[in-house]
């Protein structure tokens, strides 16, 4: 994949999860909603790659107003992934040569390889993760599950166990997707199902979308990747 | 300077993902007829649905407006765990309101101001315990025509 695609289809995928986010301010409280119906235009304009340098600095100067409002990202992780696909896409078009573009998005790449490797890492050296006694204070006391049904889920701690230690293993191996394509197509299917598990069991229905928007960046790297080490 | 230091941790992020199980918050609001009275009861807000069916869980997928409010406000309740913030109160207060100009929160009548709690409940050794760890201070509530 060229960088040119690679950007372009994060844009159209930025671009979807941008609006997602932006619609669910629309019914909320000033000054967001306005700030909601804005960034929606926005979004529509990157989607359609209408002049993606001009939409992407009205998208960083609402995102920065937004934290300032919010004393910080308003969703947590899934407003702190948004900002960076869109600082590193935005620094890619800024760029005054290919060298520059390649740092911006490649910075974004080793960031997503991060947002798995170090959320594994911090797991696995948890003795209540590896024990699966976490992830059963999450069903039982956290305020993420999303329905009581989902709640009893805290009452089978072997399956709990299971899972802990798929999520754990998940995310340490996924930097080694990165020694095949194939290898890395496959991680990306497990982790965008991962998503939709979290989406689906927590209500983590912004991750769902912003994740997937950094993903063909990680192919174009990948690829990139392999060239530097010929 | 401020704002540096705001955005600063969303270019050079720390993915630490449920890195650790801290006490979870939980909201309750309070009606009083004066702002001198403290309220005699107390309401959870954000109950919890029995189970969601398949097609709720694929519209709340595409959106979902009203859990991430609730994530956001849990948000501003752990930050009330560590220390008073009159802003984080501030903003639990103004989402609170919003849902009762929307009637999704019932007002006993001749209620005129609000109150919110916040609880935390620890998970320790298979045992659940909870404790109140804030107090909002009284809020007007909105009159008929508010938060337009």
């Amino acid at each position: 994949m060229t960088l040119e695609l690679a950007v372009r289809i994060a844009e159209i995928v930025l671009g979807v999860a941008i609006f997602q986010q932006s619609i669910e301010f629309v019914r909320g409280i000033q000054p967001e909603k306005t700030l909601g119906f804005i960034r929606a235009l926005f979004a529509i304009l990157l989607t359609a790659g209408i002049q993606p340098l001009l939409v992407e600095t009205a998208l960083v100067v609402t995102s920065i107003i937004l934290i300032r409002r919010f004393r910080g990202p308003y969703n947590g992780g899934s407003d702190t992934m948004t900002m960076l696909v869109l600082g590193c896409l935005w620094l890619s078009h800024l760029a005054p040569s290919r060298y520059w573009q390649e740092i911006a998005v490649g910075y974004l790449a080793i960031q997503l390889i991060l947002s798995y490797f170090q959320s594994g890492w911090v797991k696995v050296v948890n003795a209540q993760w590896r024990s699966g006694e976490a992830l059963q204070q999450v069903f039982a006391v956290s305020a993420y599950p999303v329905s009581h049904q989902v709640r009893l889920l805290a009452r089978r701690p072997a399956l709990l166990l299971y899972m802990s230690w798929a999520v754990i293993i998940f995310e340490l191996v996924f930097p080694l997707a990165l020694l095949h394509q194939t290898l890395l197509i496959i991680a990306l299917v497990v982790a965008g199902l991962f998503h939709l598990a979290n989406a689906w069991l927590f209500g983590l229905n912004r991750f769902f979308w912003i994740w997937p928007a950094a993903y063909p960046i990680i192919i174009w790297f990948q690829s990139r990747l392999m060239v530097a080490l010929q | 300077m401020k704002l540096l230091r705001l955005i600063l941790p969303v270019l050079f992020p720390s993915w630490r993902f449920f890195s650790s199980i801290g006490p979870s918050p939980r909201i309750e609001v309070g009606f009083a007829s004066t702002a001198q009275l403290e309220p005699a009861d107390w309401f959870p807000v954000f109950p919890l649905p029995e189970k969601i069916s398949f097609t709720s869980g694929i519209v709340q997928l595409l959106h979902n407006p009203k859990w991430n409010d609730r994530l956001y406000i849990n948000t501003c309740a752990e930050h009330l765990f560590e220390s008073h913030s009159e802003f984080h109160e501030q903003q639990i207060a103004q989402r609170l309101l919003h849902l009762i100009s929307a009637r999704e929160i019932p007002v006993p009548i001749n209620a005129q101001t609000l109150f919110f709690r916040v609880r935390a409940l620890v998970a320790e050794n298979g045992q659940l315990t909870e404790d109140i760890t804030f107090i909002s201070r009284a809020f007007s509530l909105p009159t008929s025509g508010d938060d337009k």
